[in-house]
């Protein structure tokens, strides 16, 4: 399976301040890839530069075999939602689709016509007057509609209500279905419940840079929760990638990447959620990895 | 017609929650040997997961030869769950109730007890699953 | 790219429409006015110049102020047209949008740019033919066609100096990312930018003609020319302008002497006083652009304008092709 996107060491600085820091991804076609980080941890930089929005300070970045580029055909091919949700607002939604047909080669307007009628959002209102959930439907639609071989969504659902957030989420994985591998979307978000039943890659940006990324099933696995007397974690670390570390008077916990089987008698490997996985990445980046925080309390 | 429900936060991965709520609706009698499983695009459009996930679980019931996928018609029951056999309950009962009773002398309350077993169902299942990804 | 313009500036081309038609039908009706009261001065005065230039300023008609429309609706357009052609989508991130469809920034920029200064030129082109109509008395009595209110106001400059706004207003919007800072570099620019090309590049488009002649009689370039200076020049080279204050004290002692002692006199002692310079060697000049220039000058001035305006385009381009989103 051939790589949706490739970059390798992409780096973004802003005078004093790098917002990206050798950034190194792939994301097989087909994916649907949770891009997930703190807030200014560089997620909406990178996901312009893909988009061909930005451009990079150093590293390559390769979008469907090639750079992003002001190309009509790559253009067609990659479709992205910002933040702010861009639309014009005294226009309608049926105006917008006329804008889209006008501006791109292959251009679905029934699909968006359909789906819209679907969720009752009426075609002739002006966009501006549309509640945030129903603006944001009308602009996924809208980026679906000139069927991109990519989609890079950019915290789509943060201002959303959960009924909201349903219904964006379940377009999108409609079109994913239908698509049949054919489709690729990284969507950056905080909400990690969301993310996974949706995805089944991660990108996780942390202070710039990627602390993690990969296949989520795959990194579910390699990575365990320790959990065991307190004692010296050394061995451990040597054997393996401590990432977090949470100590109190008796017991320590640790989040670990294996390189191998688990050999210390003493500690219970236990699975780990996602969730627990991102927040000890996160976690990790504001102290360095496996350093340890006593907190006051019992042992279990 | 089904209709799936899946719990983010069950600890439990999606793909498997279908397949057990598959499994329990043919148990239950909501689904029977002919019927039609809703397409990959229904499900994901009713409850938004990934297409992936439903496909694995698919290819899982067929694997165990709960289902049958027709090319170009969609995926249908073929069987339905084998039920234990006989007895099986009972027998079952009866060396759980020696097992509780030995987790009793040994100190365990029914938290502690509970929560074992909660585990050992978890490792169970995660064997299981890694045992047929690498089939 | 062009249904995108239209709709996007519809409502705002409707009522420029609008307003364009009301000022024609305005200064239409008020140049039909003036053409009447003019003839029948003209009628009257049958061919006496004397008399034109007496009662040539009669003429009124209701609104006066019709040149100052061709000055500035130009900068008006580029404020509110060019400024946020380019700042506003920024602001409105609606270039996230725009930018983001299947069109190439160039092209975008390429259409909207376009269509808006094709505007900025008709508009200026249709003013400034009404204007020259509704000038047509006061062009005929007046000294020169090339004072500014006339020069400016009429021919073909005016769409000059309306691509040059709009282009001003496109280029500041890109540079600044905002509107309000880049209406008001517009309007402080364009001001700027008349006042320094009117003042001190105009009188030097073409190198001025400058005629001797005898001091004793008198000279007036033919027509309505530009008069850049005049004033007599002595045989040594020493030149000074018109007017008894600078050119007493650069006489010879003789011809000093002859002036009456208040300082001003009448004719016939001047012409004592002339008659001394030219004695000396002394000659009267005037420094001109002949009339026939007119055209050529607005010519020339359209052409600065123009190349400005594409100057401007160029970087806004460049700016908008490489630049971050």
């Amino acid at each position: 399976m051939s790589a949706a996107i490739d970059t390798h060491e992409l780096t973004k600085r802003y005078r004093r301040v790098s917002a990206l820091t050798d950034c190194t991804v792939t994301v097989p076609e087909g994916r649907v890839s949770a891009l997930v980080g703190p807030n200014g941890a560089g997620k909406t930089t990178l996901l312009r530069i893909l988009a061909g929005l930005a451009s990079q300070t150093a590293g390559t970045a390769s979008v469907l075999g090639g750079p992003p580029r002001q190309d009509p055909a790559f253009l067609a091919e990659v479709g992205f939602l910002a933040q702010e949700i861009p639309l014009y607002r005294r226009f309608t939604s049926e105006d917008h689709i006329r804008i889209g047909a006008h501006l791109n080669p292959s251009w679905d307007a029934a699909l968006v016509r359909t789906r819209l009628a679907e969720l009752r959002i009426p075609l002739d209102q002006r966009v501006g007057t549309l509640s945030g959930g129903q603006r944001a439907q009308v602009a996924l639609t809208l980026t679906l509609a000139k069927r991109p071989r990519l989609l890079l969504l950019d915290e789509p659902v943060a201002a959303l209500d959960p009924l909201a957030r349903r219904n964006f989420l379940a377009t999108l994985t409609a079109a994913v279905a239908d698509a049949a591998g054919g489709l690729t979307v990284v969507l950056s978000s905080h909400l990690v419940i969301d993310l996974e039943r949706v995805c089944d890659h991660l990108i996780l940006l942390a202070g710039s840079q990627v602390q993690v990324s990969g296949d989520i099933d795959t990194l579910l696995a390699e990575h365990k929760i320790l959990v065991g007397p307190r004692k010296d974690t050394a061995p451990i670390e040597r054997a393996h990638q401590v990432v977090h570390t949470v100590t109190t008077a008796r017991q320590s916990t640790l989040l670990v990447r294996l390189k191998g089987p688990v050999i210390d008698p003493a500690y219970q490997a236990e699975d780990v959620t996602l969730e627990e996985m991102v927040l000890g990445y996160m976690g990790a980046d504001e102290a360095p990895a496996g350093k340890q925080l006593t907190t006051v309390g019992e042992e279990s | 017609m089904i209709s799936f429900r899946v719990d983010g936060r069950s600890g439990v991965p999606p793909y498997l929650q279908v397949v057990r709520q598959v499994r329990q609706a043919l148990r239950m009698g909501v689904l029977n040997v002919g019927d039609q499983l809703p397409s990959v695009r229904e499900v994901v459009a009713a409850v938004a997961i990934n297409p992936n996930t439903v496909l694995k679980a698919y290819r899982d019931l067929e694997r165990e030869g709960l289902v049958e996928a027709r090319s170009g018609q969609g995926t249908f029951v073929r069987a339905l769950p084998p039920g234990p056999p006989p007895g099986t309950h009972s027998r079952l009962g009866h060396s759980l109730a020696r097992w509780v009773r030995e987790a009793r002398e040994a100190g365990l309350d029914e938290e502690s007890m509970e929560s074992l077993l909660r585990i050992t169902l978890r490792a169970a299942d995660a064997a299981d699953s890694e045992s047929e990804e690498i089939a | 790219m062009t249904w995108l313009v239209w709709r996007q500036y519809r409502a705002q081309g409707a009522i420029a429409s609008v307003l364009l038609a009301v000022a024609a039908a305005v200064i239409l009706a008020d140049g039909f006015h003036i053409a009447s009261q003019w003839h029948s001065i003209v009628v009257r005065c049958a061919g006496n110049s004397a008399c034109l230039q007496q009662d040539g300023p009669l003429v009124n008609g209701v609104v006066s102020d019709v040149p100052y429309l061709s000055l500035l609706v130009p900068v008006v357009l580029g404020m509110l047209w060019g400024a946020p052609l380019v700042a506003h989508e920024l602001e409105a991130r609606t270039s996230d949008f725009a930018w983001t469809q299947s069109v190439t920034r160039t092209r975008w920029l390429t259409a909207k740019a376009g269509w808006l200064l094709l505007a900025a030129a008709a508009c200026g082109g249709v003013l400034a033919a009404l204007t020259t109509w509704w000038s047509g008395p006061i062009n005929a009595i007046s000294a020169s066609a090339f004072a500014p209110g006339q020069f400016d106001t009429q021919g073909i400059v005016p769409i000059g100096y309306a691509v040059f706004a709009m282009a001003l207003g496109i280029a500041a919007g890109t540079v600044a990312r905002r509107t309000l800072p880049a209406i008001a570099v517009t309007l402080g620019g364009f001001i700027a930018l008349r006042l320094v090309i009117s003042n001190f590049l105009r009188p030097h488009y073409i190198a001025a003609v400058t005629t001797y002649y005898n001091v004793t009689g008198s000279f007036m370039p033919r027509g309505q020319a530009w008069v850049l200076s005049q004033g007599a020049v002595s045989r040594a080279g020493v030149t000074v302008a018109a007017g008894w204050g600078d050119l007493y004290p650069a006489l010879p002692a003789s011809c000093q002497k002859l002036l009456p002692a208040a300082g001003g006199g009448k004719g016939a002692s001047l012409t004592a006083v002339f008659s001394c310079m030219k004695a000396h060697g002394w000659r009267g000049f005037v420094t001109y652009q002949p009339s026939y220039r007119y055209w050529p000058f607005q010519g020339i001035e359209t052409g600065i304008y123009v190349l400005l305006a594409a100057a401007l385009i160029g970087v806004t381009f460049l700016i908008v092709r490489r630049r971050d989103a």
